[in-house]
């Protein structure tokens, strides 16, 4: 059963959000048709479901933030297209409230994205996702620049709790 | 600025060449976008490049390219600014040497053209270029490679962009001309990948938006094959930005709904324009675990529309379907191909 009776409807929430990523403040024309539902490959597996999302964040309801349903999210864009109004775009919602739950402290631990680690190491040391790219590497003056404009992001982060974990098993081992 | 025109203009082609399409692409440079995951699966990349350079096409690779960063953007680990520098970046190192790039990739076609539309939020734009400009600044003295305006943000970049599956169904009738085998009536699954579906690019266009996706369809019917409509034709491969990786039980659910749709309607393969479709759709570690988790065993093959052609066009089974990762009894379908 929807709990929308047991909170009190505000707008901070949602203005937050528009604060940070401008397009959101387009969710206001959601009209709960639930099309965005339907053709969501998550929803077919999981609790994830975008109409409550949305109805969640329009009357201010944080709890959204820690559900683990938005991690289900495919970012597959259907929910954009088959929607009936013009620029609601749900995909970067999500982006944007992941981003905002890991914020708080309620995203997955960095434990929890292992192969982002191993991802994000290659990516900052190569330039590319998979190790041996095919055909020519990319030359090191090109990999400083993505180091350059990766600086402060998340991406670093991971990259750097990979090599703590490393030394301290590393110690362990001894 | 023109951020929403990166798309390669293919009615405007069809009009000025209605009868041979690939005259247009005959002075200019073509590079090939590298996607990553070619890695596994490097008869993607030659299954396109080698036809081209038969077809006497300038084609090039950037090797200052890198990867597009969808996947880091998409697991918040880079954000917006950062994910639309590094495609601006790119952007205008391929802008520099080719006037058009061609992505045998749904993942890397959409990065590339939803970094670029990130750009008209003026925010993410300042933050971007400030990037940029922080780059400028400290790459100066190093004296390295660099040209004018390499750490701009460009206004009109010339360099068009097309999808591989686009790109082939507008020359259809030179690929046609050009392949030694046919499909011989098998039946053919087709998985177009969320990212080409779901361009909402389409929705500028009411004509786009409605009319069914039928390209990958009517290239299977060209070849001579017979495409087979299933339940779960536009449904997601399982990869869902590494859902397959975080929540491997629901995702491959998907998986196996998908390929299970296909077989029960009796397709004798699947074929997709993605590379990380076809990563998700054939990798035997994921076959194995749908099949203990779902008790059934699935050996629909699945193949990359640039290696179907290679094959077609009798190339080497090395060089089209690589030994690095087969998918399961992807040497049968060769076999009768080429029989």
């Amino acid at each position: 059963m929807d709990d929308s009776s047991n909170s009190e409807c505000n707008w901070d929430f949602y203005e937050e959000l528009v604060d940070d990523v401008e397009e959101n403040k387009n969710i206001i024309q959601c009209i709960s048709c639930g099309k965005c539902v339907g053709d969501c490959p998550a929803s077919k597996v999981s609790n994830f479901n975008v109409r409550k999302v949305i109805a969640k964040v329009l009357r201010g309801d944080k709890s959204v933030l820690k559900d683990s349903d938005i991690w289900y999210c495919y970012l597959c864009e259907r929910c954009k297209r088959v929607c009936p109004k013009d620029n609601i775009n749900i995909p970067l919602l999500i982006i944007n409230l992941r981003n905002e739950s890991f914020k708080k402290g309620y995203g997955p631990k960095y434990n929890d994205l292992r192969k982002y680690v191993e991802m994000s190491e290659r990516f900052l040391k190569t330039g590319v996702v998979l190790d041996e790219p095919l055909g020519e590497e990319l030359p090191a003056e090109r990999i400083e620049e993505l180091n350059e404009i990766c600086n402060f992001a998340r991406i670093k982060y991971v990259f750097k709790a990979s090599k703590t974990n490393k030394k301290s098993k590393k110690k362990i081992e001894k | 600025m023109n951020t929403t025109n990166l798309a390669l203009n293919l009615k405007k082609i069809e009009e000025l060449y209605p009868e041979n399409p690939i005259e247009f692409f005959r002075d200019k440079k073509l590079c090939l976008f590298k996607a990553c995951l070619e890695k596994y699966f490097p008869g993607v990349r030659y299954g396109i490049e080698d036809f081209l350079i038969d077809l006497g096409l300038n084609i090039l690779t950037c090797k200052n390219q890198s990867c597009c960063s969808g996947t880091f953007f998409q697991r918040n680990l880079i954000t917006r600014a950062q994910f639309g520098a590094i495609n601006e970046r790119n952007l205008s190192e391929i802008n520099n040497i080719a006037d058009i790039l061609l992505f045998s990739c749904n993942g890397c076609y959409n990065s590339l053209i939803r970094g670029r539309e990130f750009l008209n939020t003026p925010d993410v734009r300042n933050k971007a270029q400030d990037i940029l400009n922080q780059l400028k600044n400290k790459i100066k003295e190093s004296n390295t490679n660099n040209y004018p305006g390499k750490f701009e943000i460009i206004e009109d970049l010339k360099l068009k962009l097309v999808h591989d599956l686009d790109f082939f169904y507008l020359i259809r009738n030179t690929v046609v001309n050009a392949l030694k085998y046919d499909l011989k009536n098998m039946k053919v699954a087709v998985h177009y990948g969320c990212h080409y579906l779901n361009l909402s690019r389409d929705k500028d266009s009411v004509d786009e938006y409605i009319k069914p996706k039928t390209k990958l369809e009517d290239l299977v019917t060209l070849f001579g094959g017979n495409p087979v409509d299933y339940q779960e034709r536009e449904s997601c491969c399982g990869w869902g930005a590494s859902q397959v990786v975080i929540h491997p039980k629901e995702a491959l659910k998907i998986t196996y709904n998908k390929l299970k749709s296909a077989e029960n309607v009796g397709a004798d393969f699947m074929v997709t324009p993605c590379p990380t479709c076809l990563y998700t759709l054939s990798k035997p570690e994921y076959r194995e675990k749908m099949q203990k988790w779902y008790g059934e065993k699935l050996d629909i093959p699945t193949i990359h529309l640039n290696e179907l052609i290679a094959i077609l066009r009798g190339c080497e089974e090395e060089r089209c379907i690589t030994l690095r990762r087969k998918t399961p009894r992807i040497e049968e379908i060769f076999e009768i191909i080429t029989q």
